[in-house]
């Protein structure tokens, strides 16, 4: 070996040092201007039309000025605190426990019921509507039919046309956002902290009280949030459920809005913004209370994959656990597959009236169902992919705190998922139709649309991830030597993957069961199965919609299922790792 | 046998083709001129609302069939959806569409103020019923589908109510769903029709029949197929037949004081990338095919020679269309009314 002189050594320091600062810089840029094609920009329009009259095209404070003013247009934002509310918090009491219980119990059925909890995710929340008509609609509903016929009582048990009936229907629909969070920061949680808890004496309450839950509360409040907003922005479920009450939402009176002659689209914009400053402060409420405390749970140390005994509690928990897999899959299902199912579902099922025609007719005989279902498949997985890593690299900014002004660029990321789609369509539309940005009728525009729209989910879920991971680690490898990029790819990214996966399918599944951000900007070749689903529905044509939907939700459950082998081989093969370093 | 097997699917495909060339009618000239010019224009985007999927998707094949070589791309969405992107396509100067079919007038209206549709005769409008003939003196737009509004039931109620004052005796109370005119456009013009001709006592009365308001009147079958309710208002005649006759348990009744009839329009963008191909297929949706397949899918018929399917025809329905004009103002006072009695 050669001795370097002292001011070659300096030379290849400075070079590596401006090399570090090159490429961080570069990332850095490079994920800005990003964000400002995605979000920034569409979100400018948005901005823009708000403050522009629909019928002269003239600038205008007035859009502001009419929500004020018109009960008619505050009543709808109330209504929807209401629901999103009760959503957040009726998802968080059953998500929580279920997650726990399919974490880390030996609950019976866990594989199955983790399944049937993401298929509840899948189906368009208009079918879950759809479903819940059909089983519990105060003459008709099968549910009703059947407790009249055992009771004989006059009343119905149910009534699905109601605040609490739609409460319920969103809330078991939201479920999974909550499960999901939850039971991977559950999973990636040491056991040895719990047991420390238990060694020193405290019971399984006491244990939960003051360390399971406390170490989880990031994933919790993140995907109480996300609830909220989910109330806040679902069409389908108040259409069905609530309109014919007379109680009007957000979402659905902005279909008002865009049913008017000439349609409001700028008034809708206006409108939209009392829920960005909503949003706003709960993300602001949530750094409140997490502060600065620390919550890494993940170390170097592997960790065991021991469950907590239910013992007698088994059954209770079974029924518990089993609640949204019954309310959200099963039931609506049979549903749904009994029309699918149907000749004429007005006809119900008799051996007369069953066909596999609608299926046929989807998979082969028709040409338009195949092309949307391809490019279902491919634009949510391109764009669940690229959400991923914008999250991942915003999130490991923000929360690594590597610029100043980290904070900023996560509250910009936060934005669009709160905006209701079809306002999002108008900002992408006006974004990106005209020179030098014209991506209309292109699969780009449509992709770019999912991207933006479910970046705050991809980045909440690395956030939550991150805060479990020691930076120890990181430093580990940056002090003998490592950049931060080779740390990032391969120190951080490895002790994330089984959450990014868990991530990615959060993404993966809304973005295919999305319909109203892709209504602008579908074009006859680029598009995707919920816009054929709701023409079908328009038409009346259910049991086409019934075929559709089932199709839909095996396909998402066949990618969910390969998605969960893959995770499961990566965990494999880390404690594989963990346990021959243990070992040497 | 598998000699017969092939003889019959050949002769089966002769037979076909025959029939298939017997109900093509061979092109006029002018036709064959706008054929050449679609042709070199090479494709076209149709933007419609009118028709569901299934019957706008075969009236699109059978133009592909009689008009190879243009390249048919078919955005079928809500019509308020495919006018609300046509005007987003014009603020922005990228129109795409070619030509636009949707259950509003007023959306032509509006369009020929500020010029963005462009005037032709259609060739083949002789057939025409003679009163959509001419809708627009300056021919900008033209009829392109007919809807009828109608009372729908369901076949347990052997009596159905016979005209629209009928809906509001007691035995109906509790027993009927509509749409609302604030989402649907054909609820909108029954309820402009109806304060015409009988003024908004009729919505008092309605309302004390507790009618369960949906969104789109479609949702009138739902509730009846389901049972939820057994009597629809302002219901879709041509859906609630097509369902009739898939074998749902659902009939329709034409109420003896009028169908309320709701004229779908079209029209090719003055900006349309490929105006001849738009004009074609308008020229396409007066023919006898097109007027035909309607007719299969229980919809009006656009010509006065191929009836509706149960051998109905326009002038065997008695039927009622809202006058023209002022009629944005009539349907904002209508959704107004409707919610101050109803919901």
């Amino acid at each position: 070996m050669v001795p370097q002189s002292p001011s070659k050594a300096a030379g290849a320091a400075a070079l590596g040092y401006w090399r570090h600062h090159a490429v961080r810089g570069l990332v850095f840029v490079a994920l800005l201007a990003v964000l400002a094609l995605l979000v920034v920009h569409p979100l400018g329009w948005i901005v823009f039309n708000s403050l522009h009259d629909d019928d002269t095209g003239r600038w205008t404070l007035n859009n502001y000025g009419q929500i004020l003013r018109s009960a008619s247009l505050i009543a709808p934002l109330l209504n929807s605190l209401l629901l999103a509310t009760a959503v957040a918090v009726l998802s968080t009491l059953i998500g929580v426990p279920l997650a726990w219980l399919v974490a880390r119990t030996d609950l019976p059925g866990r594989g199955l019921i983790r399944v049937l909890t993401l298929a509840a995710f899948v189906t368009p929340s208009f079918i879950g509507a759809l479903g819940w008509i059909l089983l519990a609609a105060p003459n008709s509903g099968w549910l009703n039919v059947g407790w009249r016929w055992i009771t004989g009582a006059e009343n119905a048990l149910l009534d699905i046309y109601t605040m609490a009936g739609t409460v319920f229907v969103c809330a078991i629909y939201t479920v999974p956002y909550t499960f999901t969070m939850v039971s991977s920061a559950l999973e990636e949680m040491p056991v040895e902290l719990e047991d420390a808890a238990t060694t020193l004496g405290s019971g399984l309450l006491r244990t939960m009280r003051s360390v399971t839950i406390p170490l989880v509360m990031p994933a919790v409040l993140v995907s109480f949030i996300l609830s909220f907003i989910q109330g806040m922005t679902l069409f389908g479920v108040p259409a069905f459920l609530l309109t014919p009450g007379g109680t009007l939402v957000v979402t659905t009176k902005l279909a008002e809005f865009y049913q008017l002659f000439p349609p409001a689209l700028f008034l809708s914009a206006a409108y939209c913004m009392p829920l960005i400053a909503i949003t706003g402060a709960l993300f602001y409420a949530r750094r409140r209370i997490l502060g600065r405390r620390q919550f890494t749970t993940i170390g170097g140390k592997g960790r065991a994959g021991r469950r907590i005994r239910l013992g007698g509690w088994r059954v209770p928990a079974l029924a518990f656990a089993l609640i949204v897999p019954m309310t959200a899959v099963i039931l609506p299902y049979i549903a749904i597959v009994l029309v699918s199912l149907s000749r004429a579902w007005g006809r119900g099922p008799v051996p007369s009236n069953l066909t596999f025609h609608w299926y046929r007719w989807a998979i082969i005989e028709n040409g338009e169902t195949q092309r949307a279902i391809v490019n279902s498949l491919l634009y949510a997985g391109l764009a669940a992919s690229f959400c991923m890593l914008i999250g991942i690299l915003v999130a490991y900014i923000v929360e690594r705190r590597l610029v100043r002004g980290a904070s900023l660029i996560a509250a910009l990321v936060t934005i669009p998922i709160i905006i209701p789609g079809i306002v999002l369509s108008v900002g992408f539309f006006s974004a990106y139709t005209r020179p030098p940005l014209n991506f209309y009728g292109t699969a780009t525009i449509i992709i770019a649309a999912f991207v933006a729209t479910f970046l705050p989910i991809a980045y909440s879920q690395a956030g939550s991830i991150l805060k479990g991971i020691s930076p120890d680690l990181e430093r580990a490898a940056r002090s003998v030597g490592a950049s931060e990029g080779r740390t990032f790819a391969s120190i951080t990214v490895p002790l994330m993957r089984g959450g990014l996966v868990a991530g990615w399918l959060l993404v993966f599944i809304p973005i295919m069961r999305e319909l109203s951000v892709a209504i602008f900007l579908v074009s006859p070749k680029t598009n995707v199965m919920t816009t054929l689903i709701y023409n079908y529905k328009d038409g009346g044509n259910y049991e086409a919609v019934c075929a559709a939907s089932t199709l839909l939700l095996f396909g998402t459950l066949l990618v969910v299922l390969l998605a969960r082998v893959v995770a499961e081989g990566t965990a494999k093969r880390r404690r594989n790792a963990t346990s021959l370093g243990a070992a040497t | 046998m598998t000699m017969l097997n092939r003889r019959h699917v050949l002769m089966a495909g002769a037979a076909g083709l025959v029939a298939t060339a017997w109900r093509i009618s061979p092109a006029s000239a002018a036709d064959d001129v706008l054929y050449a010019a679609a042709k070199k224009e090479g494709a076209l985007n149709l933007y419609w609302g009118s028709y569901e999927q299934k019957t706008i998707e075969d009236i699109r094949d059978a133009f592909k069939a009689k008009y190879p070589g243009i390249e048919v791309n078919l955005l079928r969405q809500a019509s308020q959806t495919v006018y609300t992107r046509l005007r987003l396509e014009i603020q922005n100067d990228a129109v795409q569409c070619d030509s636009l079919g949707t259950t509003n007038l007023l959306h032509y209206q509006e369009l020929k103020k500020i010029n963005a549709i462009q005037a032709f005769e259609p060739s083949n409008a002789g057939m025409l019923p003679a009163a959509f003939r001419t809708l627009d003196p300056d021919n900008t737009y033209h009829v392109g589908a007919i809807s009828l509004t109608t009372i729908n039931q369901s076949s347990k109620v052997t009596e159905p109510p016979k005209s629209w004052q009928a809906l509001l005796d007691a035995p109906w109370a509790g027993k009927i769903t509509t749409g609302s005119p604030a989402y649907s456009g054909d609820v909108a013009s029954w309820v402009v029709a109806i304060r015409k001709k009988y003024g908004d006592d009729y919505l008092k009365a309605f309302a004390k029949q507790k009618p369960k308001v949906g969104q789109s009147n479609v949702d009138t079958v739902t509730d009846i197929l389901s049972g939820e309710r057994t009597v629809g208002s302002g219901a879709p005649f041509s859906y609630s037949l097509a369902q009739k006759v898939a074998g749902n348990p659902i009939d329709v009744t034409i109420p003896e004081d009028d169908a309320i009839l709701n004229l779908g329009l079209t029209a090719v963008p003055t900006k349309a990338p490929h105006p001849n191909a738009g004009k074609l297929f308008t020229d396409f949706l007066y023919s006898v095919e097109v007027s035909q397949i309607l007719s299969r899918n229980f919809w009006p018929t656009l010509r006065t020679d191929v009836p509706w399917a149960e051998g109905r025809t326009l002038e065997s329905v008695k039927w009622y269309r809202n006058p023209v004009d002022n009629l944005a103002a009539e349907v904002a006072e209508g959704i107004a009314k409707w919610k101050e009695y109803i919901v």
